[in-house]
């Protein structure tokens, strides 16, 4: 290069692209993507094997009265897939950058910060997004065995994979700011999975028995994947427990569960943004 | 040309206790800078400042003339750095890491191509299609090495180079980095003296934080007084032979049947006079100074410090 001549360097956009690649391309190869998704897949061919089973007589199955309730029951475990996808690839993804030496690899090369966030960000989203879509898809093909191509909603279809993408973009943004909070990798992949799924789910239940609407839960804001399928679904029931007590039930809708994941997103995106400009690489 | 310049730098974490307290320092040119210390002096610490990855509690830095704090992008656009102990994706191939390191660099697909073949030929990499989680941790520092030298940065830092390496490696790394100094400005912080006393033309010493001396790899070798010596007799020589040497020896110790290390007053005329005794003695294979310059000038330094604790 000639003497004083300015280097040429990618534009940010172009780095953000290379960064998002090599991330998706690292995450695919980890025992962590492979275990997830042959787990999923277990699970999902296991309702498939139901289905068979159902149709020739051999099983007995209460929720193969209508497609609506099929897939109702079937995208309920999806909030837990996700949940467990982006506590995977996004639970360490900036903490990897102070304590392993991955990070230090890429930390010194002439990027800014806001780009290697927003690749790895795009690229933990796209891995999350990718174990949903494949979920999704035998969640499909078990449908279309039992009820025929032409009885699936692709208007509920299409909503709860909407609201299942604005679930991963809520749970990815939980698991990357407990990754700038904390310094081991480990521990952010845990606690986005104790507090997204054990600590939400048991507080919800815990608050929906004082009567009080979980409106401030993710995990109740996941609940309108499934909801938005089902045909009679109720957003709040009393239920009888007996002895003249009564509990309250609450399910999101779409619009509600859409408003709790935006603010999940806006506010755990802006904790990261801030934490990670500010994060040192001590030690 | 490149430039390092390191102004009243200053970082603490905790009040009181600074980790780098008021040190500065320019480089520019070409040549390679040794920057020496113990564990905890601050050297990985100045490094982790320039590169931006620390803020400076006080002082500053810049890299080429440009504040990396401030313009991050352009401030490392011409800087390759090795810090901590960094190590590419385990699953990805060595091809892998080092194309996405040109890539971010801005170099185009040939251009990665004949940077990664250059490096692959000056550094003896391992196949390209091998994945990083198969390479021992010398091989895996060559990768990172080959990593900071794509896309012909004019400054590198370099935070242990040869860490990790056997022997043989670090002969090949120590005549990779002359020859890259001829054009390039290398800081290399390492404990390893010899690696230093081979590549570095100028050295920095630092400790607690502070700079203790800055000199010339010349001016550093004038600085030593050479007060031991061993020497290897040709053939196996008793202690008893050499008590015609008492006059001029405050201490023998024998380090073997034909080699021994004589302690004397550090001048030069009495080394002269021990010489050619034990010339008389019988003859002799060899006589060199029990340590090397430098690490007796780090050990003078480092240990005469002023406020270092006993």
């Amino acid at each position: 290069m000639p003497e004083g001549a300015e280097p040429y360097l990618p534009s940010p956009y172009s780095q953000w692209v290379i960064v998002a690649r090599s991330q998706i391309r690292h995450y695919v190869r980890t025992y962590r993507f492979i275990g997830l998704v042959t787990f999923v897949g277990i699970v999902s061919v296991l309702w498939l094997v139901l289905l068979v089973a159902s149709g020739r007589g051999l099983v007995q199955l209460s929720f193969l009265n209508s497609v609506s309730e099929f897939l109702t029951d079937y995208a309920q475990t999806l909030p837990l897939w996700i949940i467990l996808a982006a506590a995977c690839f996004g639970g360490d993804a900036l903490s990897v950058d102070f304590h392993s030496g991955t990070g230090y690899y890429t930390l010194v090369l002439p990027v800014n910060r806001s780009v290697l966030l927003a690749g790895r960000y795009a690229s933990a989203l796209s891995v999350t997004l990718g174990v949903v879509v494949f979920y999704d898809l035998f969640g499909i093909l078990g449908a279309t065995y039992a009820f025929g191509p032409g009885s699936l909603p692709w208007g509920p279809l299409g909503l709860s994979f909407g609201l299942s993408v604005l679930f991963a973009l809520a749970a990815v943004s939980v698991a990357f700011c407990f990754s700038a909070v904390f310094r081991t990798p480990a521990t952010g992949v845990l606690v986005t999975v104790l507090v997204l799924f054990v600590a939400l789910s048991t507080v919800q239940g815990v608050a929906e028995m004082a009567g009080l609407e979980p409106w401030w839960s993710l995990y109740y804001a996941g609940g309108s994947i499934a909801n938005v399928l089902d045909w009679q679904f109720v957003a709040q029931q009393t239920i009888p427990v007996g002895g003249g007590q009564y509990i309250q039930s609450w399910a999101a809708t779409a619009q509600e569960g859409a408003s709790i994941m935006a603010a999940y997103v806006a506010m755990f995106f802006a904790f990261t943004v801030v934490l990670y400009q500010r994060k040192e690489s001590r030690g | 040309m490149g430039s390092i310049e390191v102004s009243h730098l200053t970082k603490w974490y905790v009040p009181g206790s600074p980790i780098l307290d008021d040190v500065s320092f320019r480089e520019e040119g070409c040549g390679a800078v040794g920057y020496l210390g113990p564990n905890g002096a601050g050297k990985t610490t100045t490094l982790k400042l320039l590169l931006g990855l620390l803020q400076p509690s006080a002082g500053s830095v810049r890299l080429n003339d440009l504040d990396p704090a401030q313009d991050r992008r352009r401030a490392l656009a011409r800087v390759g750095a090795i810090v901590e102990s960094p190590e590419p994706y385990p699953s990805e191939t060595i091809y892998d890491a080092l194309e996405r390191v040109g890539a971010l660099r801005g170099l185009d697909a040939s251009g990665i191509d004949d940077e990664i073949d250059r490096c692959h030929r000056e550094l003896h990499l391992p196949p390209l299609e091998w994945p990083c989680g198969w390479l021992s941790k010398g091989e895996r520092q060559r990768v990172v090495l080959a990593a900071a030298c794509l896309g012909d940065p004019a400054v590198l830092l370099l935070d242990e180079p040869t860490n990790g390496m056997d022997p043989a490696e670090r002969v090949e790394v120590r005549g990779f980095l002359k020859r890259l100094k001829r054009d390039h400005l290398i800081l290399m912080s390492s404990h390893l003296i010899a690696d230093v006393s081979a590549i570095c033309d100028r050295l920095i010493f630092l400790d607690r934080g502070k700079i203790r001396l800055r000199a010339s790899a010349d001016e550093v070798a004038s600085l030593v007084r050479v007060d031991a010596v061993d020497v290897e007799f040709v053939r196996p020589t008793e202690l008893a032979a050499l008590e015609g040497l008492q006059p001029w020896v405050r201490k023998s110790v024998r380090l073997g049947d034909r080699r021994y290390r004589f302690r004397f007053d550090g001048q030069e005329e009495t080394l002269s006079r021990l010489l050619e005794e034990c010339g008389r003695v019988g003859p002799l294979l060899s006589f060199t100074p029990s340590v090397p310059a430098l690490e007796a000038v780090y050990r003078q330094v480092i240990t005469d410090a002023p406020d270092r604790e006993a």
